[in-house]
Parts: C-alpha cells; sequence; structure tokens
C-alpha cells in the first residue's frame, strides 16, 4: 500500500511542475489569446540565467532569482513587442511559426552559451525528506506545490480585484472595445507575454533542482503541460493546477498498474487526454465553453 | 503573355539557383580513391549538432581538435586531415543524407566516428555496397563487430555495451552472492544492449533481476520507475542509463530513502563531473560505493591531474578548441578515436587505399593510446572485430573513482 | 474565357515539367537525390495546401501521416514482398483513411485547438510505433537498402531507353508523382470542391448557411491532404532506405507546416518554394556555422525573419511580382 501512496506522492510532485509551466501557457492564452509554441524554451534561458549567476559569478540564490525574473519579464514584454506584435494583424498561422522560430532559436542559444551539458541547479528549499508510514514526502515538492499554489491565488487576485487585470481580460477579450474605453491593449498585451514569461522562470527554477538542468528541461515538460492546460480548462489558471496534478498522479498510477502502458507510452498517454479532453469538452474542467457570434 | 513569362522565369530561376551552387561544388578528385591527394586526407563525420542529443558533438569535435594537432606537426604520411563535419540532428533519415553528401558531393575518403547506433545503422548498407569505410563508429551497439562477415567496411571503437553489461554482471555474480538487482534502463538498443550484457554476466550464479524499468528519452522525469524499483525489493540497483537520467535516479533513490547495498551505473554516465552532480555535495547515500566500468582517462578524475597524456588533452583542446569544455569526456573519447585512426592511416602506407585502410583495421594491434587506460590496447583480427575489448572496475568513494581488481577482457561470442 | 484563363497556368506548368524532365543533365547525380527530397516534400505540401491552405485547418500533425506512409511502404516491402512503387498508393490509401477518419472527430476542433490536437498526434507517434514492435520492427526500424523490391538500389534501371542509377532513378520518380499530384489537386480544386473549402476557410457559419456541408467537406479535405502525405511518407521512405521511430520526429510536422507558410500559401511557385526551404535551411545554416547549437538558432531567426520580409510567404511575392510586370 505504502508503494502505491508513494506513487501518488511522485505524480503529485511531477504533477506539479508541469502545473507550474502550465499556469505560463494559460496566462499567455488568457491574455493574448495565443498558444505560445516557445513558452518551455523561454523558461529554459530563463533558469540558464539564474544558473550562471549562482554557479558561475558566485550569487547567492535570492537575489539571482529575483534578477532572473526582472529580466525574464523584460524578455517576454521585448519578445511581444518586437516579434510577435507586428504579426498579430496576420493570420494565426503566422505567429505560430514565428513561436515556432523563437523554439529553435532559444534552444538552440542555450546550447551555444552553455553547452548541453546536465547541471545541477540549486533549490530554494531544503532538500530534507520526511517519511511518512513508509512514504517519503521530500520538503522540496511540498514547497514547489506550495509556490505554484500561491502563484494561482496572485493569478487570480490580479484578474479579479486589479484594474490592470481587468484591462489585459478586456484586452484579450475584445481589444477594439477595450480601446474605446481606455485601455492601452498592445501594452496590456505585452504585460500579458512579461508576466507568462515570469512564470515560466518560475517554473523551470522548480523543475531545475530535481530534474537538473540541461537545454532540453522543458522541451520534455512543455507537452505535458499542454496537456495539463487543457484538461484544466486553457483559460483557467485553478484548472492548471487541477490539471497538472491529476495528470501528475494518473500517469504514474498508469504507468504503474496497467502493464500495456509501461513506460515507453506514458506520453501518448498523456496525448491521448489531451485528444480525449479537446473532444468530449474542448474547455476543459474548469473552462467556460465558448459561444461562438455569427 | 507577360504573366506567363514573368512565371516561367521565377521557376527556373528558383531552380537553377540552387542548381548553380551546386554546379559549384567541390572539384572531382582524379585519384585512386577519392579523398586522397598527395597532401590531403578528406574525412567525414555526421554529428548531431542540434537536437536534443547536442552533448554528443563534443565527441566529433574532440576528434577534429586532435587532427589539427597531428596536422600541426606535419600530418600523417606528409598529407594533413581534413574531418568534415555535418549536422544530422539525431536523426537517421538526416544522417542518410548528411552520409550522400559526403560521399558524393565531398568525396571523402573514409566516414569516420559517426555518433549513434541507429544514425550508423541507417547508412551501415549504403556504405558497405560504396565500398567506403565506416570507420571507428561512435556507437557501442554489439552489431558493429559482430556482422563484419556482412559489413566488412563498418567497424566500432569503444566497448560493446554487451560487453560492459557482461562485466558489471560478472563482478555481481563473483562477488555479491544472491542479489537481487533492479534496473533502471533507457529504451532503445543502447539500453537493451547494457541489459542484455547484464543477464549475461549473472547466468549461472544466484543474482537475480528482481524488476527492469525502462525509461523514454523523450521523459522528463524517471521518479515513478525508480519508485517502482524500490517497491520490488532489490538490493542492488542498476543505472544502465544516460547522464541526465543517471543522475535523476541517483538523487531520486536517495530522496526516497531506499538503501541499495550496491549501485551500478555505466560509462556513459560515469565521469566524474556526472558523479559529482549527482552525489549532492556528498549526501548522496545511492552514490557512495558505486561500481561503474572505465577506459578512458576521465579529465575530472584528480588521478590523471599530472598525467602527460592529460596534459596534452588539456593543451590540444585549449589550441584547438578553446570555446569548448575540456572537462567534458566525450572529447577525450573522440581524441582517443582520432589517435586510432592517424595511426590506422599511417600504417595503411603512403599509397593510401579504402581497401588497405580497412585490412589495417581488422587486423591490427595497438597500444599506447595515450587517451586510453595505461594497459587497455586495440586489437581486432579475424573473428575479432572489437577494437577495444578491455574494461577497468572503478568504485565511487568519498567524491572519487578509485580503479580495483585489474583489466577485464571480454570476448563477444 | 474559360480556356484563356486555363491556359497561362497550364503553360508555366509545361515549362516548369520541361525544366524538372532536363535539369538532371545539368546537375550532379548528388544534387539529383537532393531534388527528388524537393519534390517528396513537395508532394507533403500539396496535400497541406489543400488542408491549411484552402480549408483554412492548421496541422502540425502531418509529419505523422507521413510516418503512416513511409512505414506501409516498408512493411509492405520487407515483410509481403512488394515492390516500391507498387506500395505508394496504397500508402495513399491507408494515411487517407487514417486522415478521413481523425477528420471525424475533427470537426469539433478549430484553429489552436486543432493545432494542439495534431501535435499531440505527431509528438506521440514515435513511441507509437515503438510499441507495436513486432509490427513495425521498433526503435532498430526497418531496412530498405539492397532489396530486391527496391528499384535501382544496387543496379541501374532501365526506364524508357535510359539507364538510370538510384538518384536518377529517385528523382524522377518523385517528381513524377509530384507533378501528378499537383495535376489531380489542381483538378479537384478548380471548380465546386475548391469553392466549397475555401468558403469554409473563410467562413464557417456563412459556409453552412449556404449549404456547404462542412462535416463532408472538412473530412474530405482530411482525408485527401493525409493521403498527400502518406505519398510523400512513401516516396521518403524508399529515398532514405530506412524508416525508425526518430526518421518522422515532431521536427518534421513542424517544417512541413513552416514550409506552406514560407512557401505562402496556394500557389504552386510558392509551394515549390516552401519544398527548397525545407529541404535546404538545415544545410544553409551549418554553413554559418558548426558550433553546437548554431545551426537551431540560424534557422529560427530565419523563420521570424521570414515572417516579417515575406509575410505572404514567397507565393506573395511573385503575387506582386506578377502585378508589376502588368503595369
Amino acid at each position: 500500500m505504502a508503494d502505491f501512496w508513494q506513487q501518488v506522492v511522485a505524480g503529485l510532485a511531477s504533477g506539479s511542475i508541469y502545473a507550474s509551466l502550465a499556469l505560463a501557457l494559460v496566462l499567455i492564452h488568457r491574455a493574448t489569446g495565443v498558444i505560445n509554441f516557445a513558452q518551455g524554451e523561454m523558461a529554459t534561458f530563463s533558469t540558464y540565467i539564474a544558473w550562471a549567476l549562482t554557479t558561475n559569478y558566485g550569487w547567492s540564490y535570492w537575489p539571482a532569482f529575483a534578477v532572473t525574473l526582472l529580466a525574464s519579464f523584460a524578455g517576454g514584454v521585448a519578445i511581444h513587442q518586437g516579434i510577435i506584435r507586428p504579426n498579430e494583424k496576420g493570420s494565426v498561422l503566422r505567429v505560430v511559426i514565428v513561436t515556432i522560430g523563437l523554439l529553435l532559436a532559444l534552444n538552440g542559444l542555450v546550447t551555444l552559451i552553455w553547452s548541453g551539458e546536465v547541471r545541477a541547479m540549486q533549490s530554494p528549499f531544503p532538500t530534507r525528506t520526511i517519511d511518512i508510514a513508509g512514504v517519503a514526502i521530500s520538503i522540496q515538492d511540498i514547497g514547489t506545490i506550495g509556490v505554484v499554489l500561491a502563484t494561482v491565488v496572485a493569478l487570480w487576485a490580479l484578474f479579479q480585484y486589479t484594474k490592470v487585470g481587468l484591462a489585459m481580460r478586456a484586452a484579450a477579450v475584445n481589444p477594439a472595445e477595450a480601446r474605446l474605453v481606455g485601455v492601452r491593449v498592445t501594452w496590456m498585451l505585452s504585460l500579458g507575454w512579461g508576466l507568462a514569461a515570469v512564470l515560466g522562470a518560475i517554473s523551470g527554477m522548480l523543475a531545475a533542482p530535481s530534474l537538473f538542468l540541461d537545454p532540453n528541461l522543458m522541451a520534455a515538460l512543455l507537452i505535458y503541460a499542454f496537456a495539463a492546460a487543457v484538461l484544466g480548462g486553457i483559460d483557467s489558471p485553478i484548472g492548471a493546477v487541477v490539471g497538472g496534478l491529476t495528470l501528475g498522479v494518473g500517469l504514474n498510477l498508469i504507468g504503474a498498474y496497467v502493464d500495456f502502458v509501461g513506460a515507453d507510452l506514458r506520453l501518448p498517454a498523456a496525448l491521448a487526454v489531451i485528444l480525449v479532453v479537446l473532444l468530449v469538452k474542448p474547455s476543459g474542467i474548469f473552462g467556460k465553453s465558448e459561444v461562438k457570434r455569427v | 503573355m507577360t504573366r506567363r513569362i514573368a512565371f516561367a522565369l521565377t521557376a527556373l530561376v528558383l531552380t537553377l539557383a540552387t542548381g548553380v551552387t551546386a554546379a559549384l561544388a567541390g572539384p572531382a578528385r582524379s585519384s585512386a580513391d577519392p579523398g586522397v591527394t598527395p597532401t590531403s586526407i578528406l574525412l567525414g563525420t555526421t554529428s548531431p549538432l542540434s537536437g536534443s542529443a547536442s552533448a554528443y558533438a563534443s565527441v566529433a569535435r574532440g576528434a577534429d581538435a586532435y587532427f589539427k594537432y597531428v596536422n600541426g606537426r606535419g600530418g600523417v604520411n606528409g598529407r594533413k586531415i581534413v574531418d568534415t563535419i555535418v549536422d544530422d540532428a539525431y536523426n537517421p533519415a538526416q544522417t542518410v543524407q548528411a552520409t550522400r553528401q559526403l560521399v558524393e558531393q565531398d568525396k571523402v575518403f573514409a566516414v569516420f566516428n559517426g555518433l549513434g547506433t541507429e544514425q550508423n545503422l541507417a547508412v551501415r548498407d549504403y556504405l558497405n555496397a560504396q565500398k567506403v569505410p565506416q570507420l571507428f563508429a561512435a556507437s557501442g551497439a554489439t552489431v558493429f563487430g559482430t556482422e563484419a562477415g556482412k559489413y566488412p567496411y563498418t567497424i566500432g571503437l569503444q566497448p560493446s555495451y554487451q560487453a560492459e553489461g557482461w562485466v558489471l554482471g560478472k563482478y555481481l555474480a563473483r562477488t555479491q552472492g544472491a542479489a537481487k538487482v533492479a534496473v533502471l534502463f533507457q529504451n532503445d538498443d543502447y539500453g537493451k544492449d547494457l541489459l542484455n550484457g547484464l543477464k549475461k554476466g549473472i547466468e549461472r550464479s544466484r543474482v537475480r533481476i528482481a524488476a527492469a524499468q525502462p525509461y523514454e528519452v523523450t521523459a522528463s522525469d524517471v521518479q515513478a520507475q525508480v519508485a517502482k524499483l524500490r517497491s520490488s525489493g532489490a538490493n542492488v540497483f542498476a543505472v544502465l542509463a544516460t547522464p541526465k537520467f543517471a543522475i535523476q535516479a541517483y538523487v531520486y533513490a536517495n530522496k526516497l530513502g531506499w538503501k541499495p547495498k550496491l549501485s551500478l551505473t555505466n560509462a556513459v554516465s560515469s565521469a566524474s563531473n556526472i558523479m559529482q552532480l549527482a552525489s549532492e555535495g556528498g549526501t548522496n547515500k545511492v552514490v557512495e560505493g558505486s561500481v561503474s566500468i572505465v577506459f578512458l582517462k576521465d579529465p575530472t578524475d584528480p588521478k590523471w591531474k599530472k598525467d602527460a597524456a592529460m596534459k596534452l588533452y588539456r593543451s590540444i583542446m585549449k589550441r584547438y578548441a578553446p570555446s569548448a569544455n575540456a572537462n567534458d569526456v566525450y572529447h577525450v573519447y573522440g581524441m582517443a578515436a582520432a589517435w586510432t585512426a592517424v595511426e590506422a592511416i599511417r600504417r595503411a602506407g603512403k599509397d593510401l587505399t579504402r581497401d588497405g585502410l580497412v585490412k589495417v583495421v581488422s587486423t591490427m594491434n595497438l597500444s599506447g593510446n595515450p587517451f586510453l587506460l595505461p594497459g587497455i590496447g586495440l586489437k581486432t583480427g579475424p573473428g575479432d572485430h572489437f577494437p577495444i575489448e578491455q574494461m577497468v572496475l572503478q568504485r565511487w568513494h568519498k567524491g572519487a573513482w578509485k580503479s580495483f581488481g585489474g583489466i577485464w577482457g571480454y570476448r563477444t561470442a | 474565357m474559360r480556356h484563356s484563363r486555363a491556359l497561362a497556368p497550364i503553360a508555366a506548368f509545361v515549362g516548369l515539367a520541361v525544366i524538372v524532365v532536363v535539369l538532371p543533365s545539368f546537375v550532379s547525380a548528388f544534387r539529383a537525390q537532393q531534388f527528388a527530397y524537393v519534390a517528396i516534400y513537395l508532394t507533403a505540401l500539396i496535400g497541406l495546401n489543400i488542408l491549411t491552405g484552402y480549408t483554412g485547418q492548421i496541422s502540425l500533425g502531418h509529419g505523422a501521416f507521413m510516418a503512416i506512409g513511409g512505414y506501409t511502404t516498408a512493411i509492405l516491402m520487407t515483410e509481403h514482398g512488394v515492390k516500391d512503387i507498387w506500395t505508394i498508393p496504397v500508402a495513399a490509401v491507408v494515411t487517407g483513411v487514417v486522415g478521413f477518419l481523425f477528420g471525424i472527430p475533427a470537426l469539433r476542433l478549430s484553429g489552436l485547438y486543432l493545432a494542439l490536437a495534431t501535435f499531440a498526434i505527431a509528438v506521440s507517434m514515435p513511441a507509437v510505433i515503438k510499441r507495436f514492435e513486432g509490427f513495425t520492427g521498433g526503435g532498430g526500424g526497418l531496412n530498405l537498402f539492397g532489396l530486391p523490391e527496391l528499384t535501382a538500389s544496387l543496379e541501374p534501371v532501365t526506364v524508357l531507353g535510359q539507364e538510370l542509377t538510384f538518384n536518377d532513378w529517385l528523382y524522377y520518380l518523385c517528381w513524377t508523382v509530384a507533378l501528378v499530384g499537383y495535376v489531380i489537386a489542381w483538378l479537384m480544386l478548380r471548380g465546386r470542391t475548391g469553392r466549397a473549402l475555401r468558403a469554409v476557410r473563410d467562413s464557417e457559419s456563412a459556409a453552412q448557411s449556404s449549404g456547404v456541408s462542412l462535416r463532408s467537406y472538412k473530412t474530405l479535405a482530411f482525408g485527401v491532404s493525409a493521403a498527400y502525405a502518406g505519398v510523400a511518407g512513401s516516396l521518403f521512405a524508399i529515398a532514405t532506405t530506412f524508416v525508425n521511430p526518430d526518421t518522422f520526429p515532431i521536427a518534421l510536422s513542424i517544417l512541413l507546416l513552416v514550409g506552406v507558410v514560407v512557401g505562402g500559401l496556394g500557389s504552386l511557385v510558392g509551394l515549390i518554394a516552401g519544398a527548397v526551404f525545407i529541404q535546404f535551411l538545415p544545410i544553409w545554416s551549418q554553413q554559418i556555422s558548426k558550433s553546437p547549437g548554431a545551426p537551431a538558432v540560424v534557422s529560427g531567426v530565419v523563420l521570424i525573419a521570414l515572417m516579417f520580409v515575406l509575410p505572404m510567404g514567397v507565393a506573395g511575392l511573385v503575387a506582386r511580382l506578377r502585378t508589376l510586370t502588368k503595369r
């Protein structure tokens, strides 16, 4: 029985990491209507910045963390203003191609600057494990779930209770009308990209201590993050968290107890989840169904 | 009328633009074998410069640096070796196209040090049909040695994965009594080859494999597998994985509080800098006492600090690959391969032919490769198409590897 | 009036066909083989264009359809001794049916959701192929080189009195298939079908209210475009003489979509430009730098730059040139 709970705990740990990246995807989609294929690579790049600051330049963790978040925010805004905005007026395809180009360029840039070698990343949390009835629970994983939940609360507060949040929602849902009431739509979209970049950076810095840092850190996670976001509802931060945790635990249990699936079909299983959800309830568990106006 | 002309002209321009670059491809060589001139030898290498396996690009880089060093000292038999490296992004379909480019456009003398098992397999038939040497394929797949009869132009270099697994298995059989082994392995030919070797090594002993969990190269983590392995009740943990996953496995096993009697890991993941990451500053209990095999000199192992060969290695890296990370052991492997290639080419004589080179590498007995451990030689002959079959066992103790037990040899049946 | 409108494209097409036929005499056999791959990508792009350009559905999964076609060919050749050219129509039918079946549930998805769903399929395809090892040869893949069913792989073949080595044979095979495929697509899209598909792209609700059955046309578009990708995959397997799960990675699906956008949706010249782009971009990026990671940076930057410089793709550039020459 302890084995079952161990798989559940392991699943919650992986799931919280999926959730953290899913939050970035959800934020970008909610704020700008775009699916950003480069989200993972942006997060990887940010994590490498944090790594370089702490390892190569000997900074201590929290100042490096803060600077990384600032740099990521600036980067996200710059990317939106410089690369995405000029392509927004065209078809959706142009934006997709541009985010793909960004994915390639960032992934290559990370390898070019820091090489493909595996690195260790410091964790903000102690690495101790506590043992409860034969199940090992790591403080780091509890910390990760804590940060993810805190982020969800912060996002929710932002969108529900602040003027900026309201402006961002307006800019995403109906840019033309938002402009009429004085919302600076372009800057709201850039703000969305900046915040999503920050969330991505946080996700990377949560993942790297246990998954270890190499250029493909987030690439492997991106699919799971998409699955989590779709499962929970691509516009819902709470959905991203519920989706991520459910996915993590679900995949672990299926992989452990259903022999047909095993380890090699974990990824297709996650993708089957995406497909089934998209077909049965495209708006996900917590999403609102889109009503198309004719 | 003008529309039609403009349309046809654009199509013409597009196709000719790429055609013109074709016409400007290298000059035809008129000597007996392509890729050999009185002053140079052209080799070709496919390497994963982009994509998820780009960490292995260091193998080609190390070899290239060594060739430049040799050229700086006059080359081989008066000829300089030029190694053209082409990116295949670790995709075998790209390897096929890249290899065709090397053979048909660049007209290389031999394909050398191509990285990857599937990647080499994809071009093996083609190269043998074209009678182009597939020299020292950078893969431990056992088939590159066992199928020499069918593919005489193909030869590997490093100890086969099966040999590695066998040595580890034999070590268990001789020292661990009735141990139960839990294996984490990569779900491809590489991992499966290692596992097969391990199974062969423990044949006719009391060691049993209690559980074996595969993982995909595309996985984000191996936590689920390690958790399952722990629950098998095994007391030996065999980590047959590539570096990132090996580190994750050690760290996660430690997190779970699993204390196996012994853990094992394979050569690819045994470099000291990787073990340092896994040891988590000395706190990781699973890593302590880990056993692995080694055949190269590890640049981050303090015992080689004063070693002349390692000093040479570092000076070559500094001069010819200054932006590369000299602590990366894959560069050392590349140099070991290049050293062997230089010696083989030298012995093939001034009248250099492809068949001549193949003959030399199929019956060679070389010692003194400075990048291999002392005592490990390169030997092939009729019925033995594996250049390196010797390895040394080492144990990780308090943050460093200590070799023990002398040199193990393996003859693939 | 219909005749003169058709005349210009027909003449241009004939001109292109002539160029295709004589080109191998001017370039090396190796270059001919590279151009054969251009024809392979062109075939896939023709299909993707029907789905994305005409019907407005985004697919990031056409690499998976190529995989189905490629494996169909490989399995038929290795297990059942079928000659390579006869596997091509089978691959078309098999992949077309799969595409059609996928189109049915895909009806409920649109825009980015469809992109995600097709992305999911493409990413999982290698793992699924590996899983059914007995059938597909698993991770080790299937080797076609030297099989008697593979034309010209060891001995030159004689076609129409001409002796062709492997590279030249491949070139003519692939271009013949691509050009025939283009003609079929052109005929299909000229009439009602083309107008209906474009109506679906421009406004699904408007199309529906004009009596266009969304269900029929969307699934038709999926089926047909998948069939083209299947044929491309089949030719790809024949050309590469080797298939394994990693020869059809997600990067291929992404490249196909990139090719169709860079080429510009809708015109033959655009599609050829897209195919050339897919084939030669990795090669060109390497010329700039061979440091690990550098080719990817170059490719990414080029993609982004192209969206700025040629937002309507090469086809857009050609269209602009045309309007210039008209003046």
